[in-house]
């Protein structure tokens, strides 16, 4: 898995590619935890190019989506694949975060 | 030092005498400080010296040699020539005894550490090994006391020295933090460096240990007998601190070999406790065939199954995952397991969206301080109605394969536990009717991975569970954990995996 990560405005942004699961989640949820330190923290995490996730990935997000609405934050998620859609639809965490079709998207939606 | 010549190479100062003898000398003498130390011809009465010339090693004179009965400049230079001769002599003896005090003093030093390392063997814990060295150190160097630390993650500093109150464990840190901080060893007084002006020991030379690439623990060396500290104090201060480091090392080995083999005895009592809560057997619920099994990727792991059948109360069982691995998921699984047993065993009138709702009540708290959640599946079967009534948090994959219908995956109707403070679980519906099927099965199944990295999905469960309906629960289970494995072939388990299979009779 490789991940790239950039701010702009404020927002931290992170983008995933590959599969995130139990072997490629630690540096992701180091880098979440650390950009969901200050609140109000705002992160967008770019799931275009993930072609799976497993359940540690799923904590990984849950974890940061708690701590940075614990601040009055938020994490958006953005661009899922099908697959990987269909794993948040069955686990009702499509229901728990702010998914938008692109970043452009879960980008403007904090800032509107 | 001319003495000692004198006897080590009496014979040739015998020569050199005779020489003179048959020469026309009537006597030939060595003397120091005005006394003969050796005279020829041997017995006779000394006589007055003709000629003396002073033996000079260097700047000093260290005796005169001394002869009598013959005069001029040839006889003066030869003596010249032989005080010369015994003076390069006395140097070279000097030299000598120099260096055989030198090689005496390495062979004790090699011998006290040889003693050390032997003394250090028998310890098995790092306080052990550092008492053994203040006390071997004390006896190998003058000095007046002696000190040792050790510093590593995850242990508690120590301080050890002997006698035990000569310095104050400050001073010793602010030792052990400066060298590490300079990387290299403190050698005080030292009049250039005014932080430590106000010493309050004399003298003081600290020397760092490593362990494993890293400076792990010190020695600290007080008040050298007789002033400061010098270079050979230096090197032998070092070579003890390799021959420690050396045994921090084994000690470290052996505790980690010892502490692993003692967390294989914990894992295997955590597996054997955690196997002893699965149910045993199938409990025979009438109206419903049933199979259940579970494996662990690991000694332990975070899936779970469970029944509660007990007379005069609905049949309820419960599928669940613990995000994580190894003996944390384990004691988080046991806890979910056992909060969603005692709901469904003891609240009157239970029905899956009150169990679900009321043991997520009960873990929310303790989850969201260790950042996990768990995914659980509650069912609970009305025989009256052949309804299987259900709540479901964040647990996939769930199939259901009507009698007369395409398998469809069951979404849940709430996230898992620990995600939200509320949950909102809700009771969902499916007919159990004969031959109407239900696959409750853990993400082990579904991400299960062959060598090409490909994943066994849904897909091919669906696929499967359309495929098997006509069979018996057991079939289907079995069937199930085949094909797993047929597609893994061989690739180490990465998840634990669980499977409910239920199908109506």
């Amino acid at each position: 898995m490789n991940f790239e990560t950039r701010f702009s405005n404020n927002i931290a942004i992170l983008a995933l590619a590959g599969r995130f699961d139990t072997n490629t989640a630690p540096p992701v949820a180091a880098w979440l935890e650390k950009a969901t330190t200050t609140p109000p923290a705002q992160v967008v995490v770019n799931l275009a190019q993930t072609t799976f996730v497993d359940s540690t990935a799923l904590a990984t997000l849950v974890q940061a989506l708690k701590r940075s609405r614990q601040g009055q934050g938020d994490v958006h998620l953005c661009g899922l694949q099908r697959s990987v859609y269909m794993i948040f639809e069955l686990t009702r965490l499509d229901k728990a975060f702010n998914i938008f079709v692109d970043e452009d998207h879960a980008i403007a939606a904090f800032t509107e | 030092m001319l003495v000692a010549l004198l006897s080590s190479q009496y014979a040739r100062f015998t020569t050199l005498a005779q020489a003179w003898l048959s020469s026309g000398a009537t006597s030939f003498g060595v003397y120091q400080q005005g006394r003969p130390l050796a005279y020829w011809p041997i017995g006779q009465k000394l006589a007055q010296p003709s000629l003396t010339v002073p033996i000079q090693v260097g700047s000093e004179v260290v005796g005169d040699v001394r002869v009598s009965g013959v005069h001029g400049q040839q006889h003066e230079a030869r003596l010249r020539a032989d005080a010369d001769m015994i003076a390069y002599m006395v140097a070279l003896e000097n030299e000598l005894q120099g260096m055989t005090a030198e090689l005496v003093t390495s062979q004790d030093q090699q011998l006290s550490l040889y003693r050390l390392m032997q003394t250090m063997r028998s310890h098995v814990t790092i306080e052990e090994t550092l008492q053994a060295l203040v006390h071997e150190a004390l006896r190998m160097v003058k000095i007046q006391s002696c000190f040792a630390l050790f510093v590593a993650p995850d242990r508690d500093p120590l301080f050890v020295q002997h006698p035990t109150t000569t310095i104050n464990e400050e001073l010793a840190w602010r030792c052990y933090w400066h060298a590490q901080t300079m990387e290299r060893e403190l050698l005080l007084p030292n009049p250039d460096d005014t932080a430590w002006a106000s010493l309050p020991v004399e003298s003081l030379l600290f020397v760092p240990i490593h362990v494993r690439g890293t400076m792990m623990a010190g020695l600290g060396l007080v008040n050298r007998q007789g002033g400061e500290f010098f270079a050979v104090d230096l090197k032998l201060a070092r070579a003890i601190a390799d021959q420690v480091s050396a045994q921090i090392e084994k000690v470290l080995l052996y505790q980690e070999s010892y502490d692993q083999a003692k967390l294989r005895t914990e894992m295997e009592l955590a597996r054997r406790v955690q196997l002893d809560l699965l149910p045993r057997h199938v409990p025979q619920v009438p109206g419903l065939d049933i199979y259940a099994h579970s494996r662990p990727a690991y000694q332990v792991g975070g899936d779970f199954f469970d029944f509660i059948s007990e007379q005069g109360r609905p049949f309820i069982f419960s599928v669940g995952d613990v995000t994580g691995k190894g003996l944390s998921a384990a004691l988080l699984m046991t806890m979910t397991r056992s909060a969603l047993h005692s709901k469904a065993l003891f609240i009157p009138d239970p029905n899956p969206e009150i169990v679900m709702r009321q043991s997520h009540e009960d873990l929310y708290h303790d989850f969201t301080q260790v950042g996990v959640f768990a995914t659980a599946f509650v069912g609970q079967y009305e025989r009256a109605t052949q309804r299987l009534i259900y709540a479901n948090a964040g647990h996939s994959p769930v199939i259901y394969r009507p009698r007369d219908g395409a398998p469809l995956l069951l979404r849940a109707d709430s996230t898992a536990i620990g995600v939200f403070a509320v949950s909102h679980s809700k009771n969902q519906t499916i007919q159990m009717r004969q031959g109407d099927l239900l696959i409750v099965a853990t993400d082990g199944f579904s991400d299960a991975r062959n060598h090409s990295d490909e994943t066994f999905d849904h897909e091919r469960l669906l696929y499967m569970a359309d495929r098997l309906v006509q069979k018996s629960a057991q079939e289907i289970g079995q069937a199930l954990f085949d094909a797993v494995d047929r597609f893994s072939s061989g690739r180490p388990q990465d998840d634990d995996q669980t499977l409910v299979v239920i199908k109506g009779m």
